[in-house]
């Protein structure tokens, strides 16, 4: 359903430009020495061509044959001197874009982290994930392999005219017949490919997307005999891929029938240019030949160039996508950062709508004295994990405050440690090793503060027994975890981070009954000494908050100690306890 | 059936696509023919043309170059289309061909295989494998590019001819050897490149929990001493590059030096002429991009058979389950565990009377998914049996035993789609990818609103949409369409990530109940909701599953209070059998684990 994403921004032409350009200034200089030094390789190397007519020249004027040995030594000399400089220049370069490759994808990813959830939600998980994956890599590559060869195309291009001009400036005016067919192809592919590879783009991810869907799906798809629709979208999908690439290829391939076409013109100009001059003796024939020779060489280094267009458009297409999040303002800085007086938590007045006409939470009001545990009960769609999303930061309430410690969460301190955490069902394991993943949530933690945390959830057992202990590699591609010991990862974390609030929605789903039980325990241990709003669908948990809120349709319409909620008549959460317990309550007394 | 192995997955890859290789590699050897012409022609217009003054001799010689352009332009062009095409054509069957043998009702494929690891052998493999039918025309364009440079070279000078035709690879072969050791410090720097590439994407995949405990600046962190250890890398990588780039060069400089020392001094003493020079000179250069070709086909085939030994591994998986007997009349929906172990069951009987809701609880919840995996016919037994109106499951066709017992597992999967496709299966037509369903149009004109509910914003009624309603009331999913922009025909995300876990939980339910099989089985289907919903699904399944047979393994007390029977699994082995109420009463194994 990619027509309802909302997707993420894309940079204009004109901000990827700046953006180039602010990556490039700082190394100016490198980019000047770089050129300079290719420059110097490629001019050297244009004086193959005319020692070459020389040659020539040298036999059509019967020179002895030991005559030809001063021009062949003249170009093994320049041989290793345009291998050298080439080489030189490229390492150069290389610098240059690698440099500001890398500036560039930290600058990405920094902001892509602080970007807020909802909008990466709305935008569907694979947009940032692509940008981070495919588009990161797209620019990398030309970077890495476009951007020496275009300049040394260009440079070859450049100086081959010149060379020309050299000769005669009319072999210069001869080759240039070539440039209005290749300036309006040039034009001609612009304006088509840079939407087709868009859209490409785009059905290669939803392809990749169903792939992963319907194989991670596999065991739910047989049980449910839907084989074939599945296997429908599949080939559906990567028959939308294949189609929309060979649209491309088939422009790319008219892009270089025409260039054929501009090689001929210029050629044949070049070649009646010579056999006109040599004819009213103003050029050698070995002039004649070195300028032939010099338009000929000169087909792949256009070639390289214009079809490098192929690239840089693909490349741009990425780049713009990368500063598109990049370069997303920075939102506003608190006026004044302020530190929280103490761990109390205190949402007022706070609704909420993700959608203009749909409300999930109405006037919500909650105090939650420093250290204490508040548990949150409700049908599901009560809007229980909305609230913990709002008191948690994700989301911005659309009305109300939030305040922890008497500071309100927008005018938290975003430097110093993080007042309040939160931890959903939602499980999730770094790539790399398993301490550094719980470096995440504290950077300078010891190993010692690290198993530690894992102890006090429970996972220090599983975790020595790991193949490399605290070193093992984990997540994608590492030794794989259990749901519930990446729930009790998710815990550890915690501990490392300490906030003093911490946020804990269905913590425990995942998990199933019987695991929900040993991670209760790990929550509990988790949660000692720090103020906690717990979603919670068993309530053996909201039993042993401090106080319980009972949700309804965005409303509270309860709240009180378990205990005062239980004996209460008629009351929401007495019934919820008599559903849940009511029969164990009569099981016990039987 | 000859065993499956990477060499016959890329012999049948390429046997798919071998009119278009075919043309493919005709058109390819024209262009590369082309290529080799011009300077040969080149050669022709200055020793004829040029060097005589003749106007008719240019005229005729720049007519033959109009000609063998007009020829390397075409048949590039086509050449590449069918090449490409061929190419892409051949991933698309092995991508398609390879979610059909993961999708195999018989299994295997997708044991102890990552679900991005198998979509990576069906996305990038399968694509190396389609590259390979691109390549190989241009390989044989290559080789013929070169057989028709060497006779065009041997016709104009044989000692020039055979000094080029020999020199070139020798040239290549020493630029080869000397950038090697560069070549080599350039590969062992990507692993550390590739591993920052991956990190991004990683971190971005754990977003959420980056930021519920505030890490995004620690993240940041440790992405950039990644990333600058990758940039100290990359620049050594790119320096060995650029040497050998260079060397390249300096070394194809050097040859060129020779080839006119010979040919300028075979030309001084007449022995060719200077259009043989000239073409001898050209050829040098010319020849260098059929065997620079050559290499990289050669890279391109050992990548393509390495991922076509990938496929075939995938492809020639053991099936996980077999049997083929049919089921034939009725299901009367009595099931018989005799003597079943497997993942820690031990020699387990248990009996399920058709017709009856029945619990199952497990003291260990692996065991529980061990009987899970075996009713669902997702792994066969180490040993005993299951059977099904007497029928024994290994024996049936896999197909068959799930159309009559639907196993509805606890980590089931939605997908992207409305929520009624989710539920329902989408028209019989299976071809159909997923797309927006028109709304029915209101008189008002308004599509979709809220206040409709959930059910009347359904097209038109029929059998299939009464099911629909009852499945979705039973399972409480009605409340999850209710939330949906659209009701009913409100889209869900890929994985039905747009909803939170009680509600995909709800609409697995729904999604089990509508597909209205004899026997279901339900593996903890309320874990992730509240306990007023679950007490309206347990009525509501018990009603709607009322005369068939429903077995329920869990260990809610809820579900396990409304069952006919109970059964209670401890230690792998059938331990005790009752209504929940005895159990509690009288077991206190069974109290410990239900009760906690």
């Amino acid at each position: 359903m990619t027509e309802q994403r909302e997707l993420l921004p894309t940079a204009t032409g004109r901000q990827a430009v700046a953006a180039l350009r602010a990556l490039l200034r700082p190394r100016r200089w490198l980019a000047a020495a770089g050129l300079f030094v290719l420059t110097a390789a490629t001019a050297v190397g244009l004086a193959v061509a005319p020692l070459l007519g020389h040659v020539v020249d040298l036999v059509t004027t019967g020179a002895p044959a030991s005559a030809i040995t001063t021009p062949v030594v003249a170009l093994a000399v320049i041989a290793v001197l345009s291998g050298a400089a080439t080489a030189y220049g490229l390492t150069l370069i290389a610098r240059l874009g690698e440099g500001a490759l890398a500036e560039l994808r930290e600058r990405f990813l920094n902001r892509a982290l602080r970007l807020p959830l909802g909008q990466v939600e709305r935008a569907g998980s694979g947009d940032l994930t692509s940008r981070a994956g495919n588009d990161l890599n797209a620019v990398a590559s030309v970077v890495r392999s476009g951007l020496p060869e275009l300049a040394r195309s260009l440079l070859a291009i450049g100086l081959t005219l010149a060379g020309l001009a050299v000769l005669d400036w009319r072999f210069m005016a001869a080759a240039l017949l070539a440039a209005p067919v290749q300036l309006y192809t040039v034009w001609w592919y612009g304006g088509r490919a840079l939407p087709l590879y868009a859209r490409q783009r785009i059905a290669v991810g939803a392809q990749q997307q169903q792939l992963l869907e319907t194989i991670g799906g596999a065991p739910t798809v047989r049980a449910l005999r839907r084989r074939e629709e599945h296997l429908g979208r599949v080939t559906g999908r990567s028959q939308d891929a294949v189609d929309l690439t060979m649209r491309g290829v088939n422009l790319v391939t008219r892009f270089y029938a025409r260039l054929n076409l501009a090689e001929f013109i210029g050629l044949s100009a070049v070649l009646a240019t010579g056999f006109l001059l040599v004819r009213s003796g103003e050029v050698t024939i070995g002039a004649a030949t070195a300028a032939a020779l010099y338009f000929h060489n000169l087909f792949t280094p256009v070639n390289i160039a214009l079809g490098l267009i192929d690239d840089v458009q693909a490349a741009t297409a990425a780049l713009v996508r990368i500063v598109g999040v990049a370069d997303l303002p920075e939102p506003a800085a608190p006026p004044a950062a302020r530190t929280p007086a103490d761990a109390s938590l205190h949402a007022d007045a706070v609704s909420h709508s993700y959608t203009a006409d749909r409300p999930v939470l109405h006037d919500v009001t909650i105090a939650v004295p420093a250290g204490q545990r508040v548990a949150l009960v409700g049908a599901s769609g009560a809007g229980k994990s909305t609230l913990a999303g709002l008191v948690a930061g994700v989301h911005q309430p659309t009305s109300g405050s939030i305040r922890v410690g008497g500071v309100g969460i927008g005018d938290l301190d975003p430097s110093g440690r993080r007042a309040v955490a939160l931890i959903t069902q939602e499980v999730y394991v770094f790539a790399g090793t398993l301490a550094e993943d719980l470096r995440l949530a504290r950077p300078d933690a010891t190993d010692a503060e690290l198993t530690a945390a894992l102890e006090r959830v429970g996972a220090a057992e599983w975790a020595t027994a790991l193949p490399e202990g605290l070193s093992t590699v984990v997540g994608e591609g590492g030794h794989r975890l259990t749901a519930a010991q990446a729930q009790q990862l998710a815990l550890a974390r915690l501990v490392l981070a300490d906030p003093a609030v911490a946020v804990l929605d269905e913590a425990t789903a995942e998990a199933g009954s019987a695991g929900a039980r040993v991670l209760e325990a790990s929550v509990a241990a988790a949660l000692h000494g720090r103020t906690g709003l717990l979603v919670a669908h068993r309530l053996t948990q909201a039993a042993l908050a401090d106080r319980v809120v009972v949700l309804d349709e965005g409303r509270i319409v309860e709240s009180g100690s378990h205990d005062e909620l239980r004996e209460t008549p008629d009351g929401r959460y007495a019934e919820l306890w008599r559903a849940w317990s009511g029969r164990r309550d009569a099981d016990r007394a039987a | 059936m000859p065993q499956l192995t990477g060499g016959r997955v890329l012999r049948e890859a390429l046997r798919g696509q071998a009119g278009r290789i075919t043309g493919s590699a005709l058109l390819s050897t024209g262009h590369q023919a082309g290529e080799a012409m011009v300077p040969v022609v080149i050669g022709v217009v200055v020793d004829r043309a040029v060097g005589t003054g003749s106007s008719s001799q240019l005229l005729l010689w720049l007519g033959v170059l109009g000609a063998v352009f007009l020829t390397l332009s075409f048949s590039f062009r086509f050449g590449a289309r069918l090449g490409e095409r061929a190419a892409e054509q051949a991933g698309h069957v092995l991508r398609v061909r390879l979610t059909d043998r993961v999708l195999d009702a018989c299994g295997g494929a997708d044991t102890g295989r990552l679900p991005g690891a198998l979509a990576s052998v069906a996305t990038s493999d399968a694509g190396r494998v389609g590259m390979v039918a691109l390549v190989l025309p241009l390989g044989v364009a290559g080789i013929l590019g070169l057989a028709v440079g060497a006779v065009a070279l041997l016709r104009v000078s044989l000692p020039l001819g055979l000094l080029v035709l020999l020199g070139t690879p020798l040239m290549m072969g020493l630029a080869h050897l000397l950038g090697r050791p560069l070549q080599r410090r350039s590969e062992v720097e990507q692993d550390r490149i590739a591993h920052t590439a991956g990190l991004a994407a990683d971190m971005v995949g754990g977003l959420r929990v980056l930021k519920g405990i505030g890490a995004e600046r620690a993240a940041a962190e440790r992405y950039r001493l990644s990333s600058r250890a990758a940039l100290t890398a990359t620049v050594h990588a790119a320096r060995a590059k650029s040497w050998h780039d260079g060397t390249l060069l300096a070394v194809n400089g050097l040859f060129l030096a020779v080839v006119a020392l010979v040919g300028g001094r075979l030309a001084a003493d007449g022995a060719i002429s200077i259009g043989a020079l000239i073409a001898a000179v050209g050829m040098a250069q010319y020849l260098i991009g059929p065997l620079s070709m050559l290499v990289w086909v050669n890279g391109e085939l050992a990548q393509g058979r390495g991922s076509a030994v990938r496929i075939a591994e995938v492809l020639a998986s053991p099936a996980a389950v077999g049997g083929d007997a049919p089921l034939t009349g009725p299901i009367t929906g009595r099931l018989a565990v005799r003597g079943l172990t497997h993942g820690g069951l031990r020699d387990l009987d248990l009996d399920v009377t058709a017709g009856q809701l029945v619990g199952v609880v497990t003291a260990d919840p692996a065991h529980a998914e061990a009987l899970v995996d075996l009713l669902g016919r997702e792994r066969e037994p180490d040993s005993g049996t299951i059977t099904l109106d007497g029928h024994d499951l290994s024996t049936l066709d896999p197909e068959a035993v799930r159309a009559a017992l639907l196993v509805a597992a606890h980590d089931a999967e939605l997908f992207e789609g409305t929520l009624r496709d989710n539920v329902l299966a989408p028209a019989a037509d299976g071809s159909t990818v997923p797309r927006q369903r028109t709304a029915p149009a209101t008189l008002t004109g308004q599509a979709d609103t809220a206040a409709d509910g959930p059910l009347t914003a359904a097209p038109a009624a029929s059998g299939t949409d009464s099911l629909l309603g009852a499945a979705l009331a039973a399972s409480g999913a009605d409340e999850v369409a209710a939330t949906l922009a659209g009701g009913v025909d409100g889209a869900l995300a890929e994985r039905g990530r747009s909803l939170s876990g009680g509600q995909r939980q709800r609409v697995a339910l729904a999604r089990a109940l509508a597909a209205d099989a004899p026997v279901l089985v339900l593996h903890e289907p309320t874990t992730a909701v509240d306990a007023v919903t679950e007490l309206r699904i347990v009525n509501g399944v018990r009603r709607l599953r009322e005369g068939r047979t429903t077995v329920v393994i869990t260990t809610s007390p809820a579900l396990l209070a409304a069952a006919d029977t109970v059964h209670f699994v401890a230690d792998g082995a059938l331990t005790a059998s009752g209504t929940h109420e005895q159990l509690v009463r009288e077991h206190t194994g069974y109290r410990a684990t239900v009760l906690a």
